[in-house]
């Protein structure tokens, strides 16, 4: 599902994000990409859904090859992922059913498939009740689980998630982290970038440690599959 | 047409979404509008109104005396195959004597006693259009010289000096000014424009996050632009005719006596539809140009 080989991200400043990371995550794996702040976490996934590009290295998500000369499918490759921030990335003056609506009006669908999947996704993330409120009535928890469904609505085979849970506490947390559970177990591959070690006990899966944009494990392609 | 439908659709719901921002908009671009409308209006009349005095550039030939008709009728016919002249009239002792009375009016007696055959018969040359400046007026002037039964030629040579270099000055301004002006309007719109985008980043930015198609983002936002262009446009046009009626109703009346002879008109109907087509074509070059920051695909 998704192929690293030697990514190095330098940023024009000089800052270097990510040094020669090679990885791969298998169709239907749940992953953490683990590592203290300013470890790289984020560009790492930046990287996957194309809103960076690596200075050196190959990648490969969902089949297309984002790192190609004159790749310019970033939107059909982002109709293959959901992507759920920290902060929700929400329209604030819209109602929930909105925000989640306006996933699947951006990809041209038909307004009777709209109603139709957004109830039943809100339904799936127990938002049910509260579709027609607007966001900023709705609390941090509800507010991302709004996030998620807007990243689900469209079905993508695909979940990058930026630090989900930073903001909530231990009680939505635990709701949440069901929620991407139950996606998993349906087959949904998800990468999950977080610095809570307390969340990868809690709730133990592959793990790709990343500090000062290296990775800690030194974890190649082979030994993924392997572990996968 | 789905998709344009669409578009329509979508362009029409973001613009009422973001009325304020929008209305700014409109707003900014009916005054950019506006003062290219006054400048057009104000050069076009100058335009018609130096037509009328271009049109009054003519030639007078004075004849000999004691010339019979043959000879006038040959000399006119000759006159008229000089390249640059459009039409002669033949002005006699007598017609010339009864349009001095004429002119005179109450002080006709002044000629009492005068003969008519003191005033000599002329030519009245009108020229083509081309022929009225200064330099070409003086090549059809240089060849009436040629013939010997022409006593004076005059043609108000001062005068006609002075309203070429007029003309010559004003049509370059014109289009100095007009060429600023545009420039500057382009340059406010598409500013106005990418502040309206910059208000909807937010919107861009997930648009982009879930996947959406390029076309998808930027067609509506084109459309936005050829509308608010559009609107500006006419608001501009209909703000300017407003302004040119309460014009005539504010002028005095001694003004306006004095200004017979000088009409004043409004804008034609085809400067009118170029004013509004120039507003849509602004519009979406402006929402193309402000666009092409704002709504490239990135994270």
């Amino acid at each position: 599902m998704i192929q690293m080989a030697h990514v190095t991200k330098t940023f024009p400043n000089r800052i270097s994000a990510l040094s020669d990371i090679t990885l791969e995550v298998l169709p239907g794996e749940f992953v953490y990409v683990a590592g203290p702040s300013g470890s790289g976490k984020t560009t790492l996934l930046r990287i996957l859904f194309c809103a960076e590009r690596p200075t050196r290295g190959e990648v490969m998500v969902n089949g297309f090859p984002v790192t190609q000369k004159g790749f310019n499918k970033v939107h059909q490759l982002r109709r293959t992922m959901g992507i759920v921030f920290q902060d929700a990335k929400l329209l604030q003056d819209r109602s929930a059913s909105d925000n989640v609506a306006f996933a699947l009006e951006a990809t041209g669908q038909f307004q009777r498939e709209v109603k139709r999947k957004v109830s039943e996704i809100l339904t799936q993330v127990g938002l049910q009740e509260r579709g027609g409120e607007p966001v900023i009535a709705l609390s941090a928890g509800e507010q991302q689980r709004v996030a998620i469904a807007r990243a689900l609505v469209n079905d993508p085979p695909l979940l990058l998630v930026d630090e989900p849970t930073g903001n909530l506490d231990v009680q939505i947390t635990t709701d949440v982290m069901r929620i991407f559970s139950q996606l998993h177990e349906k087959g949904t591959t998800v990468v999950f970038a977080t610095q809570n070690t307390e969340l990868i006990r809690r709730y133990p899966r592959r793990t790709i440690h990343i500090t000062g944009g290296r990775r800690l494990d030194g974890e190649t392609a082979q030994d993924a599959k392997a572990e996968a | 047409m789905f998709f344009l439908r669409y578009f329509l659709l979508r362009a029409f719901k973001n613009m009422r979404g973001n009325l304020f921002p929008n209305l700014t908009t409109i707003g900014i671009i009916t005054l950019s509008m506006l003062i290219f409308s006054t400048f057009s209006l104000i050069a076009f009349n100058l335009s018609s109104f130096l037509k009328i005095w271009e049109n009054k550039i003519e030639i007078v030939a004075y004849l000999k005396k004691n010339m019979t008709s043959r000879d006038v009728n040959d000399l006119l016919r000759t006159t008229r195959l000089i390249q640059g002249v459009d039409s002669v009239k033949y002005v006699s002792s007598d017609e010339a004597f009864a349009f001095m009375e004429a002119k005179l009016g109450n002080q006709k007696n002044l000629l009492e006693g005068i003969q008519p055959t003191v005033l000599p018969a002329s030519f009245e040359i009108q020229l083509t259009k081309e022929f009225r400046n200064s330099t070409r007026i003086k090549e059809v002037v240089s060849q009436l010289k040629q013939f010997p039964q022409m006593e004076e030629i005059q043609y108000g040579q001062e005068w006609v000096e002075t309203f070429s270099s007029v003309v010559h000055i004003l049509r370059i301004t014109q289009w100095i000014l007009g060429g600023l002006l545009l420039a500057a309007m382009t340059f406010i719109i598409a500013n106005t424009l990418q502040l309206t985008i910059a208000t909807r980043k937010e919107e861009i930015e997930i648009m982009h996050l879930v996947g959406a198609s390029p076309a998808f983002i930027q067609v509506p936002f084109y459309i936005e632009g050829i509308i608010q262009g559009l609107l500006g446009a006419g608001l501009a046009v209909l703000s300017l005719f407003f302004v040119y009626k309460i014009f005539f109703l504010q002028i005095a009346p001694s003004v306006k006596e004095w200004m017979v002879g000088i009409p004043i008109f409004f804008l034609p109907p085809k400067t009118i539809a170029s004013f509004l087509s120039g507003g849509m074509v602004l519009g979406f070059f402006g929402s193309f140009v402000a666009s092409l920051r704002i709504l490239k695909y990135s994270g």
